[in-house]
């Protein structure tokens, strides 16, 4: 792999690159998924290459090849180095100052996930299906997956950084229908339930089969329950669904290349200005957010990142003002601030970008059942099922999977089809409580889409119940 | 070696029962932003996916690499896969070979393009901008589909496909524009930065709106977005069978407007054309929707085999990476209707609003077939039947079929609109709708002003 990366920063220096750095990945990604009784899917992917990114006269260029030969080095590194040769464009780029280092990290696991047999995994996700059965429920999945990624990135300024990042993760859903109504419950999480850097015995510390029943008994509830009721009150929402908060209103707007409109056609842009740092507030007192790519296990951690820019916390929104942007070595250069630090690529055949590493919000005190005790009339909403914002990140509007009223604080009837909406700053405005470390949990997602061409990041974010006053619920027409 | 060569080798190293996969890309996107290129990407790629056969059991392994030792090690994780699972008796069998329709969808012009072209091509884009700055990208890319079975099939396709996206942007104004086809010939990267900037142009000075119900002219763009979300709940065989779907129930039941025919139509030539799915079964088209009448949706063996009603597959198995939703309709297809033009609809709808191009979708009820979002990039009260104010940008909460039974008229012209985002591997799809007039869209919040 050194020799590879080695070869491919030469090639890119005879193509006139001024910067260069060469990425070498192994990926193998294991996913065992039932439906319904049967095996839906056993999917085993590897996938290796070369990626090769240059700066040639200030112009960015990327190219990769599978073949890790010196046919495949070479020729990624020439034909990024024709690219960025033919980028139209000013091409006035700096890079903040990186200290090169050489390293080898490796994510900390008990039990490697790859030596568990896969008889033990379909084993698995059949007895949790198993459990999941209910007269009302009329789809059942679960799912275990896998992944071990092993790369090596060499820099024409010195870096050589080894990393091999190993994950676990598992789910089951269920989908209710009765009367024309179709309702949805999960565990641990929506959306390809949840994942750490971790082992197998993270798997197992999810105790599928035995939260199935529960899972299944819910689903059934709600295709018997009330629609939630639209109107304006307080909401209390659980670890998941502020994790899903955090995502969206506060780790994409705070990617600082999406603040200068590099995400315009695509993904969008931001409400935030550079100027907005040390000034705007972008929430209450309550509010306390932290990037931090050394969290214990999470999907977003990792020694250094894709540009070899090694990991460090950081604040984000401290006591309910923007104090931090995710950036890059450009963007951080840009903005003569920090020195990057969020690059991630999705794959050996993408390009780094500025991606969420582990965002989280800092825990307040007190349980999830006093944040409830504290609402004289309002809905408690637990597990994202919809989610939508605008390209400034500004307007949003999020739906549960399920939902309880709350009244003179204690939770009261179940209600389905809850969703919420707001503006960014004047909804985390409405913060007046997050829950203690005892609620406070760690959520890891696998679908975080954005670039052109696509890449689906990895990331975690640690969240614990939080209290909003006055919140719009519900669709307003 | 080609996709097919692959595809029989790892059938090879497979040794019995099996069918297998291989996919080929050799692409090139040049993103700019601000009026420069910031994110340039290459990317060549072979993958092959191999599905092995013992008995009642099934076992699937996929690789890049395509050597003697790769194939050798994919056929034993595949072999090890099927050992490891449980008989599957609803496991229809491998696809028999039959034979594939002719299609177009590959050009040499464009399989050419070599980064010089496929950055040239963007700076045309970046040219054409006025005062106001673009973001966008020009894409390019021939990719091959090859499917080998132990059965005898033993198909291959080669796809050309190229797209100019323009969004130009300042503080307070957006316009968007978008055109896709398989000849790099028929995209005109200028005039898609002049749609984007002319509409850009208009959207300065947005106010808002009072959420409520609107009649409403939605762009192809905006039109083709909502129908690909409502389709993978709604217009395949998965989302019928798990009740997801909004017809579910409602086959031969009149579910929208008799000026509304749906079909998924792979032979177009106007679309991104496919011979066969991912299967080895043929393609042709299916009616999903006819005069406004539930139809059917569109199945693969897996589903066409667990539904037991007879069904059979049309050719809908997707990539690897989509098989959660089951089959999907690739190339749909919304008959036009007979207005001249987006103005004649603005009149049909005389006090409405006017949609672009929507943003970040979010299937809310797919039984309801209801989608959320945001409107982006060019939206403007309609008033007297012309376009009128610009307005910021709007969160809208729709029931697809509600949109669809109150439909006043679609324009003659349909466009290609890409619904790939290109994550994963290469695989050109799109949706060919004409722009649509609608007397029912429910706007329920106010965003932003258009802009950067």
């Amino acid at each position: 792999m050194r020799d590879l990366c080695a070869a491919a920063i030469e090639a890119a220096a005879a193509a006139g690159a001024e910067y260069a750095d060469a990425r070498v990945v192994l990926k193998r990604d294991q996913l065992v998924a039932t439906k319904n009784g049967i095996v839906d899917r056993m999917a085993d992917a590897e996938s290796e290459g070369i990626g090769v990114r240059v700066l040639v006269n200030g112009a960015w260029g990327f190219a990769c090849d599978r073949r890790l030969t010196d046919e495949g080095a070479h020729n990624a590194a020439t034909r990024a180095a024709t690219f960025a040769r033919a980028a139209a464009g000013r091409h006035s780029r700096a890079l903040a100052p990186v200290e090169p280092r050489t390293a080898r990290h490796e994510s900390v696991v008990a039990q490697d996930p790859f030596a568990v047999p896969l008889a033990d995994k379909v084993d698995l996700c059949l007895r949790a299906d198993a459990a999941l059965q209910h007269e009302d429920v009329v789809v059942r999945q679960v799912m275990v997956r896998t992944r071990r990624e092993h790369k090596l990135l060499l820099s024409s300024e010195g870096t050589e950084v080894e990393q091999i990042l190993t994950e676990s993760g598992a789910g089951l859903d269920c989908a209710a229908a009765r009367d024309g109504v179709f309702q949805l419950r999960s565990y641990p999480s929506a959306h390809v339930g949840s994942s750490c850097q971790s082992g197998w015995e993270y798997v197992e510390g999810l105790r599928l089969v035995e939260e199935a029943p529960r899972v299944a008994e819910q689903a059934a509830a709600l295709v018997r329950a009330e629609p939630c009721p639209s109107g304006v009150t307080d909401v209390v929402l659980d670890a998941d669904q502020v994790a899903l908060q955090v995502h969206e209103s506060v780790g994409h707007p705070t990617e600082l290349d999406r603040v200068y409109g590099t995400e315009a056609s695509y993904a969008g842009t931001s409400f935030l200005k550079p100027g907005d740092l040390g000034s705007l507030r972008y929430g209450s007192e309550h509010m306390n957010i932290t990037a931090d790519p050394t969290t214990p296990a999470g999907l977003g951690s990792f020694a250094f990142d894709d540009e070899g820019v090694p990991a460090e916390p950081a604040p984000v929104v401290e006591r309910g003002r923007l104090t931090g942007f995710l950036t890059s070595r450009e963007t951080a250069a840009r903005i003569g601030s920090g020195s990057g630090g969020s690059m991630r690529a999705d794959s050996w055949n993408r390009m780094p970008l500025v991606r969420m590493t582990n965002l989280h919000i800092e825990p307040g005190e007190g349980s999830l059942e006093e944040l409830i005790a504290g609402v004289d009339e309002g809905i408690y909403m637990e597990t994202n099922r919809s989610w939508s914002i605008d390209d400034k990140r500004l307007n949003f509007q999020f739906g549960t999977q399920i939902a309880w009223e709350i009244k003179r604080g204690r939770l009261g009837r179940m209600l389905r089809d809850a969703t919420y909406t707001g503006i960014t700053p004047e909804f985390w405005g409405t913060l007046d409580a997050v829950a203690g470390p005892d609620e406070w949990k760690l959520y890891g997602l696998t679908n975080c889409g954005k670039g052109q061409p696509g890449q689906s990041a990895h990331v975690s974010h640690g969240a614990a119940p939080a209290r909003f006053r006055k919140v719009q619920v519900g669709v307003r027409t | 070696m080609t996709a097919l060569e692959v595809a029989r080798a790892a059938l090879e190293a497979a040794g019995g029962e099996a069918d297998a996969v291989a996919r080929s890309e050799r692409s090139g996107l040049a993103r700019f932003a601000d009026s420069e290129v910031h994110q340039p990407t290459l990317i060549e790629n072979m993958v092959v996916t191999l599905r092995v056969v013992k008995g009642d059991r099934v076992g699937v392994a996929t690789t890049n690499k395509i050597d003697a030792a790769g194939l050798a090690e994919l056929a034993r994780r595949a072999e090890a896969a099927a050992a490891s699972a449980p008989v599957d008796e609803s496991f229809p069998g491998l696809a028999p070979p039959s034979q594939s329709p002719q299609v177009e969808g590959y050009d040499e012009t464009t399989a050419a393009l070599d980064p010089g072209d496929q950055a040239r091509l963007a700076a045309t884009a970046i040219d054409a901008a006025g005062e106001i700055p673009v973001y966008g990208f020009f894409t390019s890319a021939k990719s091959v589909l090859a499917v080998a079975s132990s059965t005898g099939v033993e198909l291959e396709q080669r796809m050309t496909d190229a797209t100019a996206l323009v969004v130009a942007a300042a503080e307070g104004c957006s316009g968007y524009a978008e055109q896709t086809a398989w000849r790099a010939d028929d995209v005109d990267p200028a005039a898609v930065t002049r749609e984007a900037s002319d509409k850009a142009a208009r959207t300065k000075g947005a106010g808002a709106l009072d959420p409520g119900v609107y009649r409403a002219v939605l762009e192809p763009y905006a039109f083709a977005d909502l129908l690909d979300y409502f389709s993978h709940d709604s217009l395949g065989a998965l989302g019928l069978l798990e009740k997801r779907s909004y017809l579910a129930d409602r086959i031969g039941q009149q579910v929208a407007d008799e000026k509304i025919t749906i079909r998924d139509d792979p032979l177009d030539l106007h679309g991104l054309p496919k011979a066969f799915d991912f299967e080895g079964t043929p393609k042709h088209p299916v009616v999903l929707i006819e005069d406004g009448i539930a139809r059917g949706v569109v199945w693969d063996r897996t589903t066409a085999a667990r539904a037991r009603n007879g069904a059979s597959t049309t050719g809908h198995a997707g990539p690897v990476e989509s098989r959660d939703w089951g089959p999907l309709p690739y190339s749909l297809t919304v008959s036009p209707g007979d207005a001249e033009s987006v103005d004649e609809l603005a009149d049909l709808v005389g006090d409405g609003i006017y949609i672009t191009r929507l943003h970040y979708l979010g299937v809310i009820d797919p039984r309801g077939g209801i989608v959320t979002g945001m409107t982006r990039d060019g939206t403007f009260r309609i008033r007297d039947g012309k376009l009128a104010e610009p307005l910021v940008n709007l969160r809208f909460t729709v029931s697809v079929p509600d949109m669809l039974r109150d439909v006043y008229g679609l324009t003659r012209r349909a466009s290609l609109v890409n619904s790939q985002n290109f994550y994963g591997d290469r695989y050109p799809y799109g949706v060919l709708a004409p722009a649509l007039a609608t007397g029912r869209f429910a706007i329920t919040g106010v965003g932003s002003k258009p802009g950067i």
